[in-house]
């Protein structure tokens, strides 16, 4: 019996290190990183189809409608580049933290998940020229009205959402607010209308929408931290599909492309007044 | 591989382990509890109980861990009954395991010949008396592989945690990944972090196993 315990634990510790070897040899290695994971234009082109990363859970911006189509204002401008590419589409559902991984393991060419440009993430992937605006805000149940971080108490959690920038900022900046992660849209959303924390930090743009479609909520801190831009992303280094992108987004300005996203994606949530503050046209912002 | 991030997030994740390890035991100690009960109620025939027991391993059974804690954490506020993450974190392993633990306890239960329950009673031993010190101890014995098994699949069910907001292992790594997409360190630190929770628990229950293989006679 003994021979056998002295077996067993002989071979727990040998797959254990068996494992650590092998990952430790695929770390000096890297496994072949000259290998691109990305695919050219002309590839695209070739296959028929482009892999495009959006989100299925944040509307108005990417959203899956009660048709089971993708709809809002990243996906108005994917169906606009599948068509000027002359190829189908075929939609990727991601999560906020999925969105790095999926480009640089190739499983989408394009990510067009309402994907703010940070110096981290450039570092990571490519990002083409911006097509809209964005800071962070919070939002928080009119009864209690959060207007000022300093109002966030020692117990208090504030909701984020798990790889976005407002997790990487409020981390940063305010190391001592506790924070609630959640991994999708959908249970941060649910989780701030149970009342599981006492606000709710992310894209203004997305809490403003929030604010406006349920009653009862105030955002009371509209803009936090540095304004922001919001732009397609390509794998790092694929050059071919990044200059395509920025001749594609600034060619769009020319007839006016994002205003009218805006209109038909965007005017039923905001109205009129976001309009300007919101759409980067052609690439360049005011 | 760089070093100085895998020695900057241990420590997240050294948190993350002991919460995972926290919640885990928990659950498995309430699921234990509970399959003890839910196998004893089936073993004695208790009616009513016994139907309720049959639709309780039937639900839990047969649903996903990540539907039990969305209905638990989500939905069940709705109608105001609100618990904290990690209760709700034990409070779903424990049901979920508590119905594989009794289905592991009541065939251990079955697997101990009638003729040990006949021998009992003749040497004059109630109802009660034959269950504790004849049945029992052999129907534990045939029982500790699949409820360590249990064990092992409950510790690794911990990874459906980050749906509601608990900072466990694989959270961890997702929100590390996320944050600053160093995916190789986050993922290697995964792996042997799940190794150290889990490679000592199938080790232990090896050991046990042996050990109590001592109550096994007859037959």
């Amino acid at each position: 019996m003994k021979r056998i315990t002295i077996k067993r634990v002989s071979a727990a510790i040998l797959s254990f290190g068996l494992i650590i070897v092998l990952l430790a040899g695929c770390g000096s290695g890297s496994g072949d990183p000259s290998a691109p994971a990305y695919r050219t234009v002309d590839e695209i082109k070739k296959s028929g189809v482009i892999n495009i990363g959006v989100f299925s859970d944040k509307s108005p911006f990417g959203y899956v409608d009660e048709y089971g189509d993708y709809q809002g204002y990243d996906v108005y401008f994917a169906y606009r580049i599948g068509k000027d590419l002359g190829v189908d589409i075929n939609f990727v559902s991601t999560e906020a933290a999925n969105r790095i991984e999926y480009l640089q393991t190739g499983k989408v060419d394009i990510i067009l998940a309402n994907f703010t440009v940070t110096p981290e993430r450039a570092e990571e992937v490519d990002f083409a020229l911006p097509y809209m605006n964005v800071a962070l805000g919070i939002v928080s149940p009119s009864d209690a009205v959060i207007e000022s971080l300093d109002q966030i108490g020692p117990d208090d959690e504030v909701i984020v959402i798990s790889g976005t920038t407002a997790e990487t900022y409020l981390e940063k900046n305010y190391p001592e607010i506790k924070l609630q992660k959640y991994d999708t849209y959908a249970a941060a959303k649910t989780a701030f209308e149970n009342r599981n924390g006492v606000a709710w930090a992310n894209d203004n743009t997305e809490v403003i929408a929030f604010a406006i479609e349920n009653e009862g909520y105030v955002v009371g801190i509209p803009s936090l931290g540095s304004q922001d831009t919001i732009a397609p992303a390509v794998t790092k280094g694929n050059e071919s599909l990044l200059y395509w992108l920025n001749d594609e987004i600034k060619a769009l300005g020319e007839e006016n492309f994002f205003h009218k996203d805006y209109e038909e994606t965007l005017l039923d949530t905001y109205g009129k007044d976001y309009e300007d503050t919101l759409v980067v046209e052609g690439g360049v912002v005011k | 591989m760089d070093m100085e991030i895998i020695r900057q997030y241990l420590p997240l994740y050294r948190d993350a382990l002991f919460l995972t390890l926290r919640i885990g035991w928990y659950g498995v100690f309430l699921a234990l509890a509970i399959g003890l009960v839910c196998a004893m109620i089936i073993r004695f025939r208790i009616p009513v109980l016994r139907t309720i027991v049959k639709a309780y391993v039937g639900l839990f059974r047969n649903t996903p861990l990540l539907v039990q804690l969305f209905f638990i954490y989500f939905a069940l506020p709705k109608i105001g009954i609100r618990l904290s993450a990690e209760f709700c974190g034990s409070l779903g392993l424990g049901l979920l395991g508590g119905a594989y633990m009794s289905e592991t306890l009541r065939s251990g239960l079955e697997s101990v010949a009638k003729i040990q329950e006949e021998s009992a009673e003749s040497l004059g031993m109630n109802r009660y008396q034959a269950f504790r010190f004849v049945i029992f101890p052999q129907a534990v014995t045939y029982s500790v592989p699949g409820i360590l098994a249990n064990v092992i699949f409950l510790l690794k069910e911990t990874s459906v945690f980050s749906t509601i907001s608990l900072m466990d292992l694989m959270f961890t790594a997702k929100d590390l990944i996320g944050m600053y997409a160093k995916t190789l360190e986050c993922l290697t630190l995964l792996v042997i972090f799940y190794l150290i929770m889990l490679l000592p628990v199938s080790l232990l229950g090896y050991v046990l196993e042996r050990r109590l293989r001592h109550a096994e006679f007859g037959d």
